[in-house]
């Protein structure tokens, strides 16, 4: 994504009620709230994944780090209508350097979230097309999503979009 | 017979009820009371050893009859069943039976004691399905570690029920429980704690709003606590048109709204109030149940019994003539006189000492009497509503007035009609195997509900069942 005012792909998903932006410094006090519901959310899949006490404090420092690194692509979603000028999700995702395997360039969703409300209206997959363009353009030429192993809604999103399980990350405490 | 109409998010402690504040005179007694109810039936059921038991349906003239209810006879009365299982339901006791399964999660407000401490509770049920119902009901308390488990155990088990009757299994499990099952059995499945509960509550509620000339589609309504009862009162106020952005649920955490810290964790854990977070509170209403309750026209709290939960200010918060359901057994969220005290118009608990108890066993017997009667192969809520309407409207016979909203046990013409309403709504769904007329429902339902009451006299006419012992009754047993 190069504008402030990215066009939707084509299809359905211009419908989606929602305006999709690059998130700026001042958007971080808004997103960060919503990062930590997606943390908690996944902290319900596995006890591995518990939250952090500092978690807040972590999450404004990375968003503030990735909105500025030209290799992230950080997006807020704001609402239309009457939610206008409300961030009511965003999207984190990073390009990563693969030293072994072709393509070179991997994009890597790190994090998607939308407030309850705004989903099952076409808007994961807005912001899916939308994150993978701005990838591209950064390079990447390979798209992947992180997310708890657990969580069988966001294996099913990919699934049905064409994603399929690469590489697994398999943990044990120590 | 007062029953658990209240099923709380997180069930309170097992164990002996806790100490709470200074408690009025009136508290005091009442509280004397229940004790004392509670030495007496733990003497009783030293005396009796159990509520229910077999009875023969035939007559046995000599051992000589058991080559016919027996083998080599009964073979044949297989082979038939093997051809056509469906005869199963005519050869056999089946259309009358019904399972009350519970793994004993969530039993009464004692919290999760396990199965066998369950059975009392399950006994006492089966006794009403029986005396109210004319229904053979079957106490089946499980040991299970998982709802996969009780789901199987229970697929397992119902070739020999007409349907069955989940009882005290905790929240909220429980709903995805009703619906697997629901979804696997082609008999009735019944989960009394939401159903029986939501459907008296709905009922109570229709003729409160008539008497205070409203209608659900034009009010506001709280729910205080999102348990098992209220869950299921929020779905069918919903299916009943009551405007979803006019319903709030509260619970601990407050107002149940869809950007609530936890809705996420929600989704995972509790889908039901997941879906319910994000229908319902339309106005965007956020923070505590007082937040939720002002300008309220109806609170109904089924929540964890503590007195006192819900303050006479709340009451005092809420339009013009408040109605107020407080369901929590045995002692409501707020007593009646307070809640009248503070403005209430009409106020109901789950109680038979107070007016208007909303109260499960006006349903269940009459919903399965229907059901059974019509060879139903599930109970939908639009059965649900049908029932809750005709409870509603058997209340009218006597007259409505604010303390009679609802008709009481001692109105037992209601229960037929009742049950032939349910049956007419299985055929119109067309769920019915069985597809008899409305007056053909009706008199079934009224023979088949008398003759219990008539089998209850005439064992005690006959010295079959032991009179009911005065005063201590030491170690003695009923013959």
């Amino acid at each position: 994504m190069t504008a402030d005012e990215p066009s939707p792909p084509e299809g359905a998903v211009s419908k989606a009620p929602i305006h999709l932006r690059p998130a700026k410094e001042k958007d971080i006090p808004t997103i960060v709230p919503l990062l930590l519901r997606l943390k908690r959310l996944n902290e319900e899949f596995d006890p591995l994944l518990k939250v952090r006490d500092d978690a807040e404090a972590q999450a404004r420092q990375v968003l503030a780090q990735q909105i500025a690194d030209p290799k992230a692509v950080v997006l807020a979603a704001e609402g239309i209508g009457p939610d206008i000028g409300k961030v009511v999700g965003f999207v984190r995702a990073i390009v990563r350097e693969r030293p072994f395997y072709a393509p070179e360039h991997e994009g890597v969703i790190l994090d998607i979230y939308l407030l309850p409300l705004y989903r099952r209206r076409g808007v994961g997959e807005y912001l899916l097309a939308e994150t993978s363009s701005a990838l591209k353009a950064k390079g990447a030429a390979v798209v992947t999503a992180e997310f708890p192993a657990q969580n069988e809604i966001a294996s099913r999103f990919y699934a049905k979009r064409g994603f399929r399980p690469v590489t697994s990350i398999h943990a044990r405490s120590l | 017979m007062t029953e658990s109409t209240a099923a709380p998010e997180a069930p309170p402690r097992a164990g002996r009820r806790k100490p709470r504040a200074p408690a009025s005179s009136v508290d005091r007694r009442r509280e004397d009371a229940t004790d004392a109810l509670g030495r007496r039936a733990v003497e009783l059921s030293r005396f009796y050893a159990g509520k229910v038991e077999t009875v023969p349906r035939v007559p046995v003239r000599s051992l000589a009859d058991f080559a016919l209810w027996y083998t080599p006879g009964v073979a044949e009365v297989s082979r038939a069943i093997h051809r056509d299982p469906e005869l199963a339901f005519e050869l056999t006791g089946r259309w009358n039976t019904v399972a009350i399964v519970t793994d004993g999660s969530r039993v009464l407000g004692l919290g999760d004691i396990g199965p066998a401490a369950a059975l009392p509770v399950m006994e006492g049920k089966a006794l009403l399905f029986k005396f109210l119902g004319g229904v053979d009901a079957v106490p089946v308390p499980i040991r299970v570690s998982s709802p996969d488990q009780l789901l199987s155990t229970v697929e397992a088990m119902a070739p020999a029920f007409g349907g069955i009757n989940l009882e005290d299994i905790a929240s909220p499990k429980c709903f995805g429980i009703l619906e697997e099952l629901t979804k696997r059995l082609d008999i009735p499945v019944w989960h009394d704690d939401q159903l029986g509960t939501a459907a008296a509550t709905v009922a109570g509620l229709l003729n409160a709003l008539a008497l205070t000339d409203r209608t659900v589609r034009g009010i506001r309504t709280v729910l205080f606590g999102a348990g098992a009862a209220n869950l299921a009162t929020a779905r069918l106020l919903l299916a009943l048109g009551h405007d979803p952005r006019t319903l709030s649920l509260v619970d601990r955490d407050g107002i149940l709204h869809a950007e609530r810290d936890d809705v996420d964790e929600l989704s995972v854990r509790n889908p039901w109030k997941y879906r319910l977070a994000l229908k319902t509170n339309g106005g965007g209403r956020t923070g505590d149940f007082a937040a939720a309750i002002d300008g309220a026209d109806v609170l109904i709290a089924a929540s964890t019994p503590t007195p006192g939960s819900i303050r006479p200010e709340a009451v005092r918060a809420m339009a013009r003539h408040p109605i107020v359901f407080a369901l929590a057994n045995p002692d409501p969220e707020i007593w009646p006189e307070t809640a009248r005290a503070a403005g209430a118009a009409i106020v109901a608990t789950g109680r038979s000492d107070f007016p208007n108890q909303v109260n499960n066993s006006l349903v269940f017997p009459a919903v399965f009497r229907g059901v059974l009667d019509a060879r139903a192969r599930s109970i939908p809520d639009e059965v649900v509503l049908v029932a809750a309407r005709a409870l509603a409207r058997g209340a009218e016979r006597r007259g409505l007035s604010v303390h009679h909203i609802l008709p009481t046990m001692e109105e037992p013409e209601v229960f037929p009609e009742v049950a032939a309403a349910v049956g007419d709504a299985s055929v119109r769904l067309g769920i019915a195997r069985h597809r008899l007329s409305h007056e053909e429902f009706l008199e079934r339902a009224q023979r088949r509900m008398g003759r219990s009451a008539k089998l209850v006299r005439a064992l005690a006419r006959a010295g079959l069942t032991a009179p009911m012992p005065r005063g201590a009754t030491g170690d003695r047993r009923a013959p």
